[in-house]
């Protein structure tokens, strides 16, 4: 239960703090005074949030490095869309790109280098705030360069790197995790309290920021969900009113498409079993359109199910593995915080069977400590 | 809600909640307060919007489409017709060739030049295409009609610059693929219907839909410089 109603924050009775049950109905003063308890005390699936950063990042990072031969092409001043196209389409539109600001050659390999750090240091979660906005400038950046190469995965990836830089996603499963947790177990007990006023300020400063920094989180992942929610149901939408969905050939047109045809075989493989098309199309048009509706149930876990194996099928037979991916990692961002804790155990006992370490609390994530240290002083 | 009490470590743990310390000072507690409530606005709002912009047209995305528009463009545009209302039901053949003008006047017009296939060859057995194989023909192509309709006469700036996208693009890859020197290119589309399944109904209601194949010569195309 306990983070059942996690990512929507605005919905349920969360439990306060200090373990008062939600028990029977409150009265509606009481509710909201619980809400903004949460959403201003306890940033909401800060596991998901990780999972987010690390996904999109390492697609990023995939993507940058697939296009290597071809990025000149895309993004670069060697590109068909002339720099001087892109910026005479920016003051139509209000884009703006770093990669327009030089047409040098040198400028863009430097661009491109850095895109590919960012993404790195992104996905590992170091300085994960500041990285994180510069991660969002740099995707606008690409994306907006070379618009009109871009689908709607390369769409989803800009999104959600705008988002990600509300949310508190270096928390979890990152380097400034790490280097938390060393700080916290190395400096125990050295902040003696002095009772003067300048204490008490920065103290209640520092307040201040944990407060807002949860509510622009949990603002972000509600903002994330409900992104997700409109992309599926907007999905679903228009497909209803398209007659090749209702009657369920749709399928057999995608399958047929030259570009989204990597494995011809394979295709026709699939577009021989109309029956089986027919049911392929029904499903996706109903799953789309149920999504937004089965969050917040069980119903969901048969639904992301659906929806990861629909994705599957079109990273394979489409050819599209970008647009899976964001897709799927969109998709992670509805599970539970529960369920990635228990994915964490589960990795930590096999760590600990391994190495025949113990396994309590979260000592197998965090390498024992100044031991490179202590190996570079004995060999100094 | 153990999440709650695991939060960063070292600090918050020990959650002061008014016991010991003072109040915060009014002015702290009043700026916190607004900034909260900006932030859950600003969601709120952003997401009503957003929603204005993706759903289809209808009374309430008419009156407040300045407003909708200035928030949501351009970092927030997006799309989500994915393959609908009803996917593609044509395959589209792009070819090219060129013109070129010897010093003493005679005119060489180059063989067809299958840009399509290029892309197509590229697709297959590749795990992970690339963008300049799936998107960038065809999503110039897809502008330039969105841009010009049935005819090739271009009657907005945005129009021209995809036509000299598309010639770009046509001259970059013969350039690339077989070389030599030109002045002007020129465009054919070949729309190839893909057949309905063997007893099963037409493409749906995309009643445009062509039944039989169709080809469109585009005009000639100065290419501006040779020199990128």
């Amino acid at each position: 239960m306990e983070t059942e109603q996690a990512l929507v924050p605005h919905r349920g009775v969360p439990r306060t703090p200090d373990g008062a049950d939600a028990g029977p109905p409150r009265p509606g003063p009481e509710r909201v005074g619980a809400f903004l308890a949460v959403l201003t005390e306890r940033p909401v699936s800060l596991y998901a949030a990780a999972v987010l950063r690390i996904g999109y990042g390492f697609l990023y990072l995939v993507f940058l490095l697939r296009e290597f031969p071809h990025r000149d092409e895309i993004w670069g001043p060697g590109s068909p869309w002339t720099p001087e196209l892109a910026r005479q389409l920016f003051d139509q539109t209000g884009w703006a790109s770093i990669l327009t600001l030089s047409d040098s050659r040198p400028y863009f390999e430097t661009c491109y280098a850095l895109a590919l750090v960012t993404s790195a240091l992104f996905l590992l979660g170091w300085r994960t705030r500041a990285v994180s906005v510069l991660f969002a400038v740099v995707v606008a950046s690409f994306h907006a360069r070379a618009i009109f190469m871009t689908d709607g995965g390369d769409n989803l990836i800009l999104l959600m790197a705008l988002y990600l830089t509300l949310t508190a996603c270096g928390r979890r499963w990152s380097l400034d995790a790490r280097r938390t947790r060393r700080r916290a177990s190395a400096g125990k007990g050295e902040s003696g309290s002095t009772d003067s006023g300048a204490d008490d300020l920065r103290h209640q400063l520092a307040t201040s920021r944990r407060t807002l920094t949860a509510v622009l989180h949990n603002c972000g992942m509600f903002v994330i969900a409900a992104q997700v929610c409109f992309l599926y149901g907007s999905a679903g939408l228009y497909k209803v009113q398209g007659g090749s969905w209702g009657n369920g050939t749709a399928l057999h047109y995608v399958l047929n498409l030259d570009l989204f045809r990597p494995w011809p075989e394979l295709s026709l493989l699939a577009d021989e079993h109309d029956v089986l098309i027919a049911v392929a199309c029904y499903l996706t048009v109903l799953v789309q359109v149920a999504f937004p509706f089965v969050l917040f149930g069980r119903l969901k876990y048969p639904v992301l199910t659906v929806l990861l194996g629909m994705h599957l099928g079109i990273a394979v037979l489409m050819g599209l593995p970008l647009f899976s991916g964001a897709m799927i990692i969109a998709d992670a961002a509805f599970l539970p915080d529960r369920f990635y804790r228990s994915l964490g155990r589960l990795r930590q006992r096999t760590g600990a069977e391994e190495t025949g370490a113990p396994s309590d609390g979260e000592r197998a994530l965090v390498p024992p400590q100044s031991a490179p240290a202590g190996r570079g002083s004995s060999a100094g | 809600m153990r999440e709650a009490r695991t939060e960063s470590p070292g600090g918050a743990a020990t959650l002061p909640r008014q016991g010991s310390s003072k109040p915060p000072p009014l002015l702290l507690r009043a700026g916190t307060n607004a900034a909260v409530a900006l932030c859950l606005a600003t969601a709120l709002v952003h997401v009503l919007l957003v929603f204005l912009h993706v759903a289809p047209p209808n009374p309430l995305s008419r009156q407040y489409s300045r407003q909708v528009n200035a928030w949501v463009f351009p970092l927030f545009e997006q799309n989500w017709r994915l393959f609908a209302p009803d996917p593609e039901s044509v395959n589209r053949q792009i070819s090219a060739r060129t013109l070129h003008t010897a010093p003493d006047g005679t005119v060489h017009v180059s063989g067809w030049f299958d840009l399509s296939g290029v892309d197509n060859s590229a697709v297959r057995h590749d795990v992970f295409p690339s963008h300049t194989a799936q998107n960038t023909l065809r999503r110039a192509w897809s502008s330039y009609l969105e841009t010009h309709g049935g005819d090739d006469r271009p009657r907005s700036e945005r129009a021209l610059m995809m036509q000299k996208y598309l010639t770009d693009i046509a001259a970059d890859r013969i350039t690339g693929h077989r070389g030599g020197t030109f002045e002007s290119v020129q465009l054919r589309v070949i729309t190839i219907p893909i057949v309905a399944p063997a007893e099963g109904p037409g493409p749906g209601s995309s009643a445009a839909a062509p039944k039989s194949v169709e080809t469109r010569y585009l005009p000639w195309w100065k290419v501006t410089s040779d020199g990128n």
